[in-house]
């Protein structure tokens, strides 16, 4: 909403300044989001007085000028040939800026040298077309700034509106508000309509055939009218307000509209079939051209204004062409209505028309004040196209609302704001607000609400307005007295804090993805379409393709982030996200979203540097996260499986984690086609686990172990293996053997190929041995080493090296 | 036989300070003290003294001995103290030359904030609470005195995967959730992420917001700017100035916008603020009864207050980051710097 600061001081006496005024609108809830000074920052725009005007030596439609501004007599070269010597003239003065960030500088045309230009209306936005330089009057002082001396100066306010505030989508409704704080009161322009013609009765009819969509229907008629531009006054308020000006009938419809925030509408009379009005629902399917050439198709739920033949407006919403102010009108017929404004929503919506009359009638329409709108506009139609008005209004209005009584208790009022008002304060903004207020009962006000207020309806919403009138800035900052209760944050909670710690203290950086993903991706990482996360959910009105599914896998996400990170030679990458996933249940309206940890590394183990080391990453690195980050959270019964894995790992070296039977997520490297998908070189190694899944698998933290006053001791044994035996046998096997001093087993090397048969795999072991009680003798270690080596040989048939 | 002793210890101490390494200096020692040496050679010589000069002599043999020694001992010193001097002048290393780093990892701006901020209404005693992110419209909308048709849903560009599930708009679903499982008093906290379709500069189609709820007896709109403006000075510090102002949201009534003094100006004025020297970043209010309505709590019993807050916005004025489409651009050179 845009209203002009001489506009609003029209309806109210405040002598604010803009930037008071400003903070004041913002203070009541009418947030100012823009001030715009009109003719600001333009004082090197100044009215000057052409004394000579030369042709330019070099050009035929060029004159050279001596212009005087008052301090000085300037050269000034000019195209424009509207002008004579003598004439006062609009001159933008060198470091002037116009409209379009246009600056003025010296500057030599055609060999003669301009210290300045002169001006048409189109250069200074006072207009949008102009024919020549703009010819001042011959009283304005040279010298003066023009806007100064075309008294337009003015501020323009740009005010955010929020959707509850119908009534303050006009220059009177913000008025008021401003009345309303600074207890002033508004002045309502004069009404009275000058009835020159014949009554209306004899000339217009107006029948209602949809009275819950169109309660009300007033009209007045005005004859011979003369259609011109509008004058200055009047187009440039409008330009301020962002409309285009048209002609005086259409752009006094706009204008009333701004002031009152009641839309109207005016029919070329001699146009309307039958002389009469129908309000109506439209035929189902029925065609429609609206005012701006476009043919739109009606359902039977949408009103229309017809006459006696056909529709001729989308009420509420649109005029038709068919009856639409042009070249010819004499005869109008000047619409104020009141529409329900659900179904203008509804009908605006469907077919995607929005205009500052469907606007206000979707958010609510004044029903009692609309006559003012209709008698404002008549006069102003009259006085300005040379009409005159018929005699009396139309007013079909079946069933007139009252307006709403609401009970506000003083009690309630402070209770809610922590204000301690007193009952008079109170009366006193009701009153401010032009609401009618009776106490029937101490400390109860019956509070008779006009019905411009359509967004007052309950005791809670005069609060509002107390409070919000009052001034927040009234109001204490007090801390509440809670009774003494407070939930530590859950394991939940905590825990996923602790993993996105830990996974930052293993050097890894975290992501946020959209959830949203690519239909294609789970194509390219190769789960197939029978995958249940082949079928993530769809959303109707995505940004884009590539945004419109419900991710169902972290993967796709973190491999497009490595793709723009290589792109921007980013190459040693180590990243997680920790966020959830969406998964559909058969049968339930709303999806499963397990909280996923997910991460994806590839390039260098090390940074770059010319000490650091040069290997790449590999399998190992990501177990080691992982087995890191499930010790840290004490997950029990923890084991690998490298069966059942999904597509898009490398069937060799990927494995799923579980713990017990329960699967917990997989890890490993990539399937070197998901790579190729994704035009990735190296190698990618990804980790996911399922963070509930965790969560339900932790043992109880045990008592704190004690560790030995006595010094451990260490055996290796090398040994050689069936390379297809796992090394996790080993350990098993070692750890099988019942003693309580073998204190740990360690795998500290591995050696295939070389001297070392291609079917086996050499391997060392370090086993630790120690006692709580002493320091473990020689002969005692020897038996129980050779207690684990015999394990060994017995049960994996290994041969030592 | 002293004055052969004296002529030795003159020679050795002369020998001595020529002595420049280690080995030189052993050589020496065995030279004049081993059991070949030039002394022991001399003290073989006592047994053929007279009982009377010999101790007199032995006398002199050990001070010559002890002299030689002590002497040996400092030069020993010496030479080593040189050696060692030597040694550290060879092993001075360029110590402008990078050191040895493990990959530093970080955690998301995003994540940063939403802890910082759980942090500080959790020392108030509010608990963190979560909802679902494809939510119904019941939720999302319907019992925040939202109904369908209401021109209030146009400030929410929703995503809807059907007629009644959507993509929640905003964390205030969570408020519902929470109230339909609990009875009264609540104060919960709720993060999380929402979504509008809505992309530019300044608008993600995806973003994050914490959502703020405290219901119990006789809590006022004054107690809802108490905790607000202790939380901002928590956030931004002590001095910043904060301001309430009214606004419209449909599940608060009164509702009001939060600002803060413009962090960028201080409050003068900047592009950042548009020139108002203030920013918002918090919407808040009252529960509306409507509200409560719907989650069967007693408004005339209790009152309460709610508030939310974009995460986004906060960062990008803690980080001093100007477009909102960085955060998630997900480019570690911007990342790694958190």
């Amino acid at each position: 909403m845009i209203v002009t600061y001489n506009w609003l001081k029209e309806f109210v006496d405040c002598d604010l300044p803009p930037a008071e005024l400003s903070h004041l609108l913002t203070m009541l809830g009418l947030e100012v989001e823009r001030m715009e000074e009109v003719g600001g920052g333009m004082d090197d725009v100044v009215v000057a007085q052409v004394l000579e005007k030369n042709q330019h030596p070099n050009a035929d439609k060029l004159s050279l000028c001596k212009v005087d501004n008052g301090k000085e007599i300037l050269d000034v070269v000019c195209g424009a040939q509207n002008f004579k010597a003598g004439d006062k003239v609009a001159l933008a003065q060198i470091g002037a800026t116009l409209p379009g960030d246009f600056k003025i500088k010296r500057s030599k045309i055609r060999g003669e040298e301009s210290c300045g230009m002169l001006c048409s209306e189109k250069e200074l936005a006072l207009s949008t077309e102009s024919s020549g330089i703009m010819i001042l009057p011959e009283t304005f002082q040279v010298g003066t700034p023009l806007f100064d001396a075309l008294g337009t100066k003015d501020v323009i306010f740009e005010i955010g509106l929020t959707p509850n505030r119908a009534d303050c989508l006009s220059v009177v409704g913000i008025a008021r508000e401003v009345a309303a704080k600074l207890g002033k009161k508004v002045h309502y322009p004069g009404l009275d309509v000058n009835e020159a013609g014949a009554p209306i009765e004899g000339i217009a009819s107006v029948e209602i055939l949809a009275p819950e969509l169109c309660p009300r229907y007033t009209a007045r008629h005005i004859t011979g009218c003369t259609l011109a531009d509008s004058p200055a006054w009047l187009a440039n308020r409008l330009m301020a307000a962002g409309i285009r000006a048209i002609n005086n009938i259409v752009d006094v419809t706009n204008y009333v509209l701004l002031e009152y925030g009641h839309p109207l509408h005016a029919f070329d009379f001699k146009l309307l079939s039958g002389g009469k009005i129908v309000v109506a629902a439209a035929g189902e399917g029925e065609k429609f051209g609206t005012l701006d050439g476009q043919e739109r198709e009606l359902t039977a739920t949408d009103l229309t204004i017809r006459d006696g033949a056909k529709a001729v407006a989308l009420a509420g919403i649109m005029g038709g062409g068919n009856s639409e102010i042009g070249e010819g009108t004499t005869e109008v017929l000047l619409e104020s209505a009141y529409f329900n404004p659900s179904a203008i929503r509804k009908t605006s919506k469907r077919l995607g028309i929005h205009t500052e009359s469907s606007h206000r009638f979707e958010r609510g329409a004044d029903i009692a004040g609309l006559t003012r709108a209709l008698d404002r506009a008549a006069q102003l139609i009259a006085e300005l196209s040379g009409g005159k008005v018929a005699k009396g209004v139309i007013d079909v209005y079946p069933a007139p609302v009252e307006p709403r009584v609401i009970n506000a208790r003083l009690g309630r009022i402070n209770a809610v704001s922590g204000l301690e008002l007193s009952a008079d304060e109170v009366e006193d903004i009701f009153r401010r607000l032009e609401f009618e207020v009776t106490a029937t009962e101490p400390g109860v006000f019956q509070v008779k609400v006009p019905l411009f207020r359509v967004d007052l309806e309950r005791e809670i919403d005069l609060v509002e307005e107390v409070v919000r009138v009052n001034g927040f800035e009234k109001v204490p900052a007090t801390l509440p007295q809670a009774s003494v209760f407070s939930d530590l944050p859950s394991d939940a909670q905590r825990l996923a804090a602790k993993v996105k710690d830990l996974l930052v203290a293993h050097g890894l950086n975290e992501v946020i993805n959209y959830s949203f993903v690519a239909p294609s991706s789970c194509e390219k990482i190769l789960l197939p379409g029978e995958d249940l996360r082949s079928n993530g959910m769809v959303l109707l009105n995505p940004i884009s393709d590539e945004l419109s599914v419900m991710r169902t896998t972290m993967l796709p996400g973190l491999l497009d982030t490595v793709v723009k990170n290589i792109s921007f030679r980013t190459l040693n990458l180590r990243i997680f996200e920790m966020r959830r996933i969406y998964l559909p249940v058969e049968g339930e309206e709303l999806p499963q979203e397990p909280l996923y940890v997910s991460a994806l590394l590839t390039g260098r183990r090390d940074p770059e540097g010319w000490n650091q080391g040069k290997d790449e990453i590999d399998f190992f690195d990501v177990k080691g996260i992982a087995e890191n980050l499930l010790a840290e959270l004490n997950v029990g019964g923890v084991n690998f499986s490298a069966d059942d894995l999904d597509p898009y790992y490398h069937p060799g070296k990927a494995c799923r984690i579980l713990s017990g039977k329960k699967v917990l997520g997989s890890l490993g490297e990539l399937h070197p086609t998901v790579q190729e998908n994704y035009g990735i070189a190296t190698p990618l190694y990804y980790l996911e686990l399922n963070f509930e899944a965790l969560l339900a698998c932790r043992k109880k933290q045990g008592a704190a172990q004690v560790p030995s006053r006595f010094p451990s001791t260490f055996r290796d044994i090398a040994m050689l293996l069936p390379r297809e035996l796992p090394v996790a046998d080993v350990v098993s096997c070692v750890n099988g053997v019942k003693a309580p001093e073998l204190e740990g087993v360690e795998i500290f090397d591995l050696y295939m190929g070389g001297n070392i048969a291609s079917h086996e795999k050499s391997v060392a072991i370090r086993v630790r041995y120690g006692s709580k009680e002493r320091t473990l003798t020689d002969d005692e270690v020897t038996r129980l080493h050779q207690r684990v080596i015999d394990a060994l040989q017995k049960k994996l048939n290994v041969s030592f090296r | 036989m002293k004055e052969q002793l004296e002529a030795l210890l003159q020679e050795a101490l002369a020998e001595l300070s020529q002595a420049s390494t280690e080995e030189g200096l052993q050589e020496l020692r065995v030279k004049y003290l081993g059991k070949k040496g030039a002394i022991t050679g001399v003290m073989k010589g006592l047994g053929a003294l007279s009982p009377e000069e010999r101790p007199l002599v032995g006398q002199v043999v050990n001070t010559v001995k002890a002299k030689l020694e002590e002497t040996l001992d400092a030069r020993g010193a010496e030479i080593r103290a040189a050696v060692k001097a030597q040694r550290l002048a060879a092993e001075k290393i360029d110590v402008t030359l990078p050191g040895r780093k493990s990959p530093l990892g970080s955690k998301h701006p995003i994540t940063l904030v939403t802890e910082e901020i759980c942090s500080i209404f959790a020392a108030l005693g509010f608990a963190v609470a979560e909802g679902p992110e494809i939510e119904l419209d019941f939720y999302n909308f319907e019992a925040l005195n939202l109904p369908k048709d209401h021109p209030a849903r146009d400030m929410q560009d929703t995503f809807y995967f059907g007629e009644s599930v959507l993509l929640r708009t905003h964390t205030s679903p969570v408020q519902i959730r929470t109230m339909l499982k609990q009875p009264p008093p609540v104060r919960i906290i709720a993060p999380g992420t929402v979504y509008r379709c809505d992309s530019d500069a300044t608008h993600s189609p995806m973003f994050h917001q914490i959502e703020g709820l405290m219901v119990d007896k006789g809590i006022t709109f004054a107690d809802l700017k108490g905790i607000l403006t202790l939380f901002i000075s928590q956030l931004f510090g002590k001095d910043i100035g904060v301001r309430l102002r009214p606004s419209f949201f449909p599940f608060t009534e009164p509702s009001a916008e939060v600002d803060i003094a413009c962090v960028i100006c201080r409050g003068k004025g900047c592009r950042v603020c548009k020139e108002t020297g203030w920013l918002e970043i918090l919407g808040s209010g009252m529960v509306d009864p409507e509200v409560y309505r719907h989650v069967g709590y007693d408004s005339e019993q209790y009152t309460g207050f709610a508030f939310g807050m974009g995460i986004e916005r906060i960062a990008m004025l803690k980080y001093g980051i100007a477009d909102m489409r960085l955060l998630f651009e997900n480019d570690l050179r911007f990342l790694k710097q958190f």
